[in-house]
């Protein structure tokens, strides 16, 4: 990514991209910048999937495919044109996907899938492999599947008909910034020091009504431009002293609204228009922010997985800052409990200095814990032989504001879900027991699993597509996903959703619909995207659509 | 495959993706409108544009790129704003699908089709199927005028960018925003005068962001950008490839549905969320009784009598179900409030201070139109005790 120019202007990459860098931002993109996807199998829906990609400014692609442009093929696949009939797929698509944007490197091989595994395994060895993702479009025999290393992420899609499902496969998957609606952590059960004194002080004079000019009291004006922040951590401290309280915190649920009264009762009436819209606010935000800091669910898991606890000179920076912040927090001398504070507050009624004052409160924390965390990073990377500074204490103040929103994926390898293991069987029995089963995705889960079946069984052959009778396909169909269910340990009578859906299957013949294979397209790309940039929270790790009734369903298969 | 004629708005990050789909499922003869010319910022995702074509009007090379790539297919572009358009022009069309980036071209386009709808001829009602995304996010939806929710109906499902108070702006800034927002509407019009400002020009851009920049220094604020300034400025959306196809094939999907009868289509909104995971939510949007555009009566709605008709109108503007910026209101027998000509502005402009009571009774219906209104409002106006 090229720097913005000094005046501030952005460079001309800066306005091309400039609709996603507010998602993404020049990190998400230098990642992007550094991908190579390839993608096995260049069908209408892995070209709407590249495209997606090229766009966006991806590093490189490269399209196998060994088969040449049919007239079938121009009917459906927006990246192949009269000219490329003859011609082989992947350079014709290759060709025309390049045109998309010129920052992107493309390339294509005139080769199947089984054949690069078999005679250029180079390809695929994780340590030789230029692809950094890969993308495949079924159909593809199980065994073939198997053979792919689990180090690279696999991106598998189905698209027949007006279905398609996607199959992530990836090594373990780590997120920073997965964008949640806010950062916000106020602290109000937990001020420290700096911020109680702050709060005592701006509100010193709270109860005094300015009489005169120059006098102790506080004038309207500035007693409705107290932060509410600062009110609501005087009023907690106010609560705790009541002569009928038991010096706790408010918590329940008639607490808090008790609370909340007692804040509102404390509000001047006599200004103009009746009432202060800081006290407003800090009734509005009871409810909301006064809660005891935790740690959430996610950042547990993060914090306890055995790649925090066993820090290498192989890991990663994640788990190396990971490992830092959990000392952190189980130090008595730092977190002692708590998260490194992320340091954000929202916007609210104050004056331009009061407001910054505050802010700067929460900054400094904030900057404070990081440097402590940056200690521990330092010590970690000493023990495990890197240099101590290898680490930017940027890097790890990001780390921090997002402590309590960091994600650890792991996704699932193809060979536990086509072995149909324990977890597997538990996950497909738990979903037929949901109260939506009927509708429920896992019936159209059913039938692409036979349909993988009917594939591998078939050579490659999706059912269908045929010149004998579909019945016989059907029949086949049917009886693949009452093996299946009876390996699962379900009933063995096909759900009507099922029957609908393998009959989808067999009436398509395996054959993409254009506008299915585009929402395919943009749905594939918007999670490659996520898992490239290591941003927002990619799908975990099947998701399927079906547009008979326009929805999605997501399992852990 | 139906050929069937048929038209659809805005040739940009959604119009792109609609027009190859259409032109793929077998539409043979489609019409585009886009009052836009091509800018560098759309290449990141309107992929039937290549930087040679910045500058030139998007129906027009939109068009052009997929009947070169895709044979037997017609597109006939416009190069204007839908609002050029009347009924003759869409009565010609079996649906509309709309990827439109305003508020008020929707509401117009919306309450045109209304509008549209004669119970003595089926052919008069056209499905409107609209679409739109923000970042990850996104939603499509089916509108059958008259028969089911519009988008008149859903139009208190946004939420609308809360206004700082001028107050703030003017003297007590405390976030970035606020010193971009004092520059572009404070600071312009002061130094530059009658000058009109230009969001498309980079240098009436740098000329906020220095402004910003020296105010927020001024405070001890932090975090003013250029980006940020041109963000705030112009209301950019962040605006992604993947996210506008999954919506444009959701619309597609749901026009080929209808047009075929193939299988039923969607009832009637689907909701579309990619920043955690996948999720989407496809529910029955109901019609809202009383909607201004395909509902019959007039709404009601709880005044003061006490409140000044001044304080009425401001008080309609913070109404995010309705939305007017300079409206002109009146009752059967008098003129309430002109916002032009001026003649009929300055006739008006006492009844500003006047109360409610005095102009009007409870429960008498007051019309009001505005320039972002693309129909007359009607409300019952009924005083509080
Ligand atoms: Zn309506």
């Amino acid at each position: 990514m090229a720097a913005s120019t000094p005046s501030g202007a952005p460079s001309s990459k800066e306005k091309k991209y400039d609709r996603q860098l507010r998602l993404w931002g020049a990190n998400g993109q230098n990642k992007l910048e550094s991908a190579h996807i390839a993608l096995f199998n260049a069908s209408a829906a892995g070209c709407e999937i590249l495209k997606n990609l090229i766009l966006p400014g991806v590093g490189q692609f490269t399209v196998i495919d060994d088969k040449l442009v049919e007239e079938a093929d121009l009917g459906a696949n927006f990246f192949l044109d009269e000219e490329s009939l003859g011609k082989p797929r992947a350079e014709r698509t290759a060709a025309l996907l390049g045109e998309l944007n010129p920052d992107v490197k493309g390339n294509y091989l005139v080769d199947s899938l089984s054949n690069t595994l078999s005679a250029k395994p180079e390809l695929l060895n994780p340590r030789s492999t230029p692809f950094t993702h890969i993308v495949i479009i079924s159909p593809v025999p199980t065994p073939l599947l198997l053979q792919i290393p689990i180090e690279i992420p696999v991106f598998l899609v189905n698209c027949v008909g007006l279905l398609f499902t996607l199959r992530i496969s990836a090594p373990l998957h780590t997120i920073v910034e997965a964008h949640p609606e806010s950062l916000v952590d106020l602290r109000l059960l937990n001020p420290w020091p700096e911020l109680s004194a702050l709060a005592a002080e701006k509100t010193k004079n709270l109860e005094v009504q300015q009489e005169m000019d120059g006098d102790e009291g506080m004038s309207d004006h500035e007693h409705g431009h107290v932060p509410y922040l600062v009110l609501l951590l005087k009023y907690l401290d106010d609560w705790k002293r009541r002569p009928e309280g038991d010096g706790t915190h408010p918590s329940s649920y008639k607490e808090m609204t008790a609370f909340r009264s007692f804040v509102q009762d404390k509000m001047r009436t006599h200004v103009p228009g009746g009432s202060e819209e800081n006290y407003e606010e800090a009734v509005a935000a009871v409810l909301k922010h006064v809660r005891k800091a935790e740690v959430s669910e996610y950042a547990k898991t993060v914090l306890d997985h055995p790649a925090c606890a066993n820090v290498t000179s192989e890991s990663t920076n994640f788990w190396i800052i990971a490992k830092a912040v959990k000392q952190f927090l189980e130090s008595p001398e730092q977190g002692n409990g708590l998260l490194p504070l992320s340091g954000g507050i929202p916007d609210m009624k104050a004056e331009s200095s009061g407001y910054v004052a505050l802010q700067n409160v929460y900054k400094n924390k904030a900057r404070h814990d990081a440097a402590l965390v940056q200690k521990n990073v330092q010590s970690i990377l000493s023990s495990i032989g890197r240099e101590p500074s290898s680490i930017s204490l940027e890097e790890i103040e990001i780390f921090c504001r997002h402590a309590n929103f960091l994600r650890a994926i792991s996704f699932r390898p193809f060979s536990a879900e086509l072995s149909t293991d324990e977890f597997h069987k538990k996950v497909v029995k738990d979903a037929f027991e949901s109260w939506d089963a009927d509708s429920a995705l896992i019936n159209d889960y059913v039938a692409f699993r036979a349909f993988q079946e009917f594939i591998t069984q078939n050579n490659g052959r999706a059912p269908g597509d045929t010149e004998g009778p579909l019945d016989e396909d059907t029949v086949e169909m049917q009886r693949l996903a009452k093996a299946y269910l009876s390996e699962v340990g379900c009933s063995l009578e096909l759900a009507e959703r099922t029957e609908n859906i393998i009959g989808e299957l067999v009436r398509y013949g395996g054959a993409e619909l254009h506008n299915t294979a585009s929402l395919a397209g943009g749905l594939v790309a918007q999670e490659i995207i996520k898992i490239i940039t290591q941003q927002y929270v990619p799908g975990n790790n099947t998701i399927l659509f079906d547009g008979i009734s326009s929805k999605t369903g997501t399992y852990v298969l | 495959m139906t050929v069937a004629d048929h038209p659809k708005c805005g040739a940009g990050g959604l119009g792109c993706e609609v027009l190859k789909n259409l032109a793929l499922s077998g539409f043979t003869d489609i019409h585009v409108i886009d009052m836009d010319t091509i800018d560098v910022s759309n290449l990141n995702r309107q992929f039937l544009f290549r930087a040679a074509d910045v500058g030139k009007p998007k129906a027009t090379v939109a068009a052009e790129f997929v009947m070169r790539r895709v044979k037997g297919v017609t597109i006939t572009p416009y190069y204007g704003a839908i609002q050029d358009k009347g009924p003759d022009y869409y009565m010609q069309f079996q649906l509309v699908i709309c990827g439109l980036d305003s508020v008020e071209a929707r509401r117009w386009i919306n309450a045109t089709l209304v509008d549209m709808v004669d119970p003595e001829n089926q052919e008069s009602l056209k499905p409107l199927i609209d679409g739109g995304t923000e970042g990850f996010k996104g939603q499509s939806r089916v509108i059958l005028p008259t028969l089911s929710s519009c988008y008149e109906c859903s139009l208190d499902m946004l939420t609308p960018r809360a206004a700082v108070p001028m107050c703030t702006l003017a003297s007590i800034p405390r976030q970035p925003a606020h010193c971009i927002e004092w520059a572009s509407i404070l600071e312009w019009p002061r130094i530059m005068g009658d000058k009109k400002l230009d969001n498309d020009d980079p240098e009436h851009i740098t000329w906020l962001y220095e402004k910003a920049l020296e105010r927020a220094k001024e405070f001890n604020i932090t975090g003013v950008t250029y980006s940020m300034t041109q963000g705030v400025v112009k209301n950019i959306i962040p605006a992604i490839a993947s996210t506008n196809a999954i919506i444009a094939a959701s619309c597609c999907n749901e026009a080929l549905k209808i047009i075929t009868s193939c299988s039923p289509f969607m009832n009637n909104y689907m909701m579309y969320m990619g920043d955690e995971g996948v999720y989407t939510h496809t529910f029955e949007h109901e019609k809202k009784e009383g909607c201004p555009v395909c509902g019959t009566l007039a709404t009601d709605y709880e005044a003061s009598g006490e409140w000044t008709l001044d304080e009425f109108i401001e008080r309609l503007k913070e109404k995010p179900d309705i939305q007017i910026k300079k409206p002109t209101l009146s009752t059967e027998r008098r003129k309430l409030y002109y916002a032009g000509p001026p003649q009929l502005m300055e006739m008006t402009r006492p009844n500003l201070d006047k109360k409610l009571k005095d102009l009007m009774d409870s429960g008498e219906e007051v019309a009001i139109t505005d320039p972002g209104l693309p129909f007359s409002l009607r409300l019952n106006v009924i005083f509080s005790k």
